[in-house]
């Protein structure tokens, strides 16, 4: 039985662990670059065009096997190779490929180029499903660049919705960023008393430690319930809830006074060990050997003047 | 012999003589100060005496160039103080806290946690004062912890979200903290009535080694769900007291209780004061920020106190609790408590609150940490 549960907790952990294990669907196409000729330089170099993948979830995506491709009829133009650590995108971390129809030049080369492309398609490891796609324009100018206005919202069926013309390129990076100091600035705007915040954050302090107390309250009550049987069974008696648990005052004031003297008093000893020496005293004379004791003494007479 | 005339001009520039100005004096004034109190009366001495040190340390005068001042990168002291600009020193001392800390009468008498929730109005409260003297949203969330009453927690948060402003609101809370048996008394007796104080309470019961371990478990698992910015310090300090609570990692709970905490609050304690140059610190700013520390303590101090008069009126007559404990839901561990406990001995000499006051202390640790969490989600 014991076994049991152990095994039970094991496969209950190992679930939760692959329930949460991130799937390469949750991949956007995130943005692209088609006629690039004063933008961002590949490793050889090279200004090309380029195609950006996003990881939307929060968890690592290995994208060996998946496909790239601008051609509907053949979803597997381009199979990103697997044996390349790099594949492993990083959760809400992005991704470039070279559309450079050079993929002889490593695992970020693809097999085409987007000069005359009609869409850019990503499939899953299948080959069959697509993940996502999205038509190629080719009306943008040098250094333009297409791509999603928040990293991995909008479309994944072409129709280009939550895509925009980028204001800069941003390979690798997030389409918009956002301004570190804007937070505090868009807070005051939006509350400049601080009375949404403080009614907020109380009421989140306020729920953690009410969850906390229900959470206490109730494995408290557990065990006083255990330890009553516990009294119950060892005295053959029933014991009331409330004589469980109550130590009269003095017993803590004893506790506290202990405490004050082995802190504050120097009254500290070390801990007991339980034995109890008796130590061979030097004197030699002792009272309990003493004949004299054991005599009484001879009267003396006070004579009165 | 010129030459020799000339070296000593030279060296005199090197003084810090050359180099004074009243400033500096004013600030090595207040670094005695803080020794002085520590000293002479006892407040807070584990950090006044180190703080204020470190007030005169970063307080002489010198030239820049010398390598060697708190703001100077590569200096020995600017690499102690990267544990304060960079936030890893209040984790650690949440750590030994937790490994400090027994929750027994939290977890015995779980409703004084609300208690630690209600008294977290001070923080807001000081936001809401700062945002109306014109700091900005993250300047003002940064004063607001003050609040708290809990010295790692204000330098954490002011560390991330105004850290030209941590030197003052590391000095204030820490000043405040000390004061607190001197700020709560009078608001304590001004919100209760005889009878109120008078209240006895029920002696907890006992609390199982089994309620002990799950505490700091469960309370992570919930707190840091529900807040998870607040991971570093509620993460340390539920670590900490597992340490102390497992029965079976005594050394590293003496470790964190004992060496680690002393060592940290040491560098914490110095590098802190010596970030009080007199050009950083003799400000305005610093002025306004200790009147709010001030406000946020009151507010504290009158948002527990009534919070627990408000609870009275839905609990059992035998069940009520004492309104004096109320203040103690700031986290200055064990101080406020104490106030509570010497108050409440003053109207009745038999009424021992301390071990009630310590539900509402601790409590407040927790709070404050989540607290802290909030305003870093929202203003980080």
């Amino acid at each position: 039985m014991k076994h049991l549960k152990l095994f039970l907790a094991v496969a209950g952990l190992v679930l939760c662990f692959t329930a949460g294990a991130q799937s390469q669907d949750a991949m956007r196409l995130n943005e692209y670059l088609v006629i690039n000729t004063d933008d961002f330089q590949d490793d050889f170099g090279q200004q090309d065009a380029w195609i950006e993948l996003f990881n939307s979830s929060y968890g690592t995506v290995d994208i060996a096997g998946c496909f790239l491709s601008d051609d509907p009829d053949n979803l597997k133009k381009y199979a990103i190779p697997g044996g390349d650590l790099q594949t492993k995108v990083k959760p809400r971390q992005h991704v470039v490929f070279w559309a450079d129809n050079m993929p002889q030049r490593g695992t970020f080369h693809v097999s085409f180029d987007l000069a005359d492309a009609k869409e850019i398609i990503f499939t899953k490891g299948d080959g069959k499903t697509i993940i996502d796609r999205i038509p190629v324009r080719h009306d943008l100018g040098e250094n333009v660049s297409f791509g999603r206005t928040q990293d991995g919202i909008g479309s994944q069926d072409g129709s280009g919705e939550g895509w925009e013309v980028m204001v800069t390129t941003s390979p690798s990076t997030n389409n918009s960023t956002i301004d570190k100091a804007a937070k505090p600035d868009r807070m005051k705007e939006i509350d400049p008393y601080g009375w949404i915040l403080a009614l907020t954050a109380m009421s989140v302090v306020f729920l953690a430690l009410i969850l906390l107390y229900f959470i206490f309250k109730a494995i408290g009550n557990a065990n006083i319930r255990a330890g009553k049987k516990r009294s119950a069974a060892v005295s053959g008696t029933d014991v009331k809830a409330s004589q469980y648990g109550e130590i009269p005052g003095e017993v803590y004031a004893a506790i506290a006074t202990a405490m004050h003297l082995y802190q504050e008093d120097d009254e500290n000893h070390d801990e007991e060990s339980f034995v109890v020496t008796l130590h061979h005293t030097d004197r030699t004379y002792s009272p309990w050997s003493s004949k004299i004791y054991t005599l009484r003494q001879t009267p003396a007479v006070n004579k009165r003047r | 012999m010129g030459h020799i005339i000339e070296n000593l001009k030279q060296f005199w520039q090197f003084t810090g003589f050359a180099n004074f100005e009243w400033g500096y004096l004013i600030m090595i004034a207040i670094g005695c100060l803080f020794i002085f109190l520590a000293i002479k009366y006892e407040w807070e001495p584990m950090l006044l005496v180190p703080i204020g040190f470190g007030i005169l340390i970063g307080n002489i005068p010198l030239f820049a160039g010398l390598n060697v001042g708190v703001y100077e990168e590569g200096s020995v002291l600017n690499i102690l103080y990267q544990g304060v600009q960079r936030g890893f020193y209040p984790p650690l001392i949440f750590l030994g806290i937790g490994a400090m800390t027994d929750f027994s009468s939290l977890i015995a008498n779980p409703k004084l946690l609300l208690i630690g929730a209600a008294a977290q109005f001070g923080i807001f409260g000081a936001y809401a004062i700062s945002l109306a003297l014109g700091f900005d949203a993250a300047q003002a969330g940064a004063i607001g912890i003050i609040g708290g009453a809990d010295g790692p927690t204000a330098i954490f948060l002011s560390s991330r979200l105004a850290p030209t402003l941590m030197g003052a609101i590391a000095v204030s809370a820490y000043s405040y903290m000390a004061l607190v048996p001197v700020i709560q008394p009078p608001i304590m007796r001004l919100l209760t009535t005889k009878k109120e104080r008078l209240i006895r309470m029920k002696p907890p019961r006992p609390v199982s080694p089994t309620e002990k371990k799950l505490f700091p478990i469960i309370g992570f698992l919930l707190t840091a769900f529900i807040v998870p910015s607040g991971i570093p310090l509620l993460g340390m300090l539920f670590f900490g007291n597992l340490l102390k609570e497992s029965g079976v990692t005594k050394r590293l709970a003496n470790t964190a209780s004992g060496p680690l905490v002393d060592i940290v609050t040491i560098l914490i304690g110095v590098t802190v004061g010596a970030s009080t140059q007199a050009s950083q610190f003799l400000r305005w700013e610093s002025v306004k920020i200790f009147i709010i520390g001030a406000l946020s303590f009151v507010i504290a101090t009158f948002a527990g106190v009534l919070f627990v008069k408000f609870f009275n009126l839905f609990l059992k007559e035998g069940n009520k609790i004492n309104p004096l404990i109320g203040n103690s839901g700031v986290s200055a561990v064990p101080d406020a408590a104490r106030v509570s406990n010497n108050v409440g001995l003053e109207y009745d000499p038999k009424n021992y609150l301390l071990m009630h006051a310590m539900g509402p202390n601790v409590a407040g640790v927790i709070g404050s940490a989540v607290a802290a969490g909030m305003l870093l989600g929202f203003l980080g």
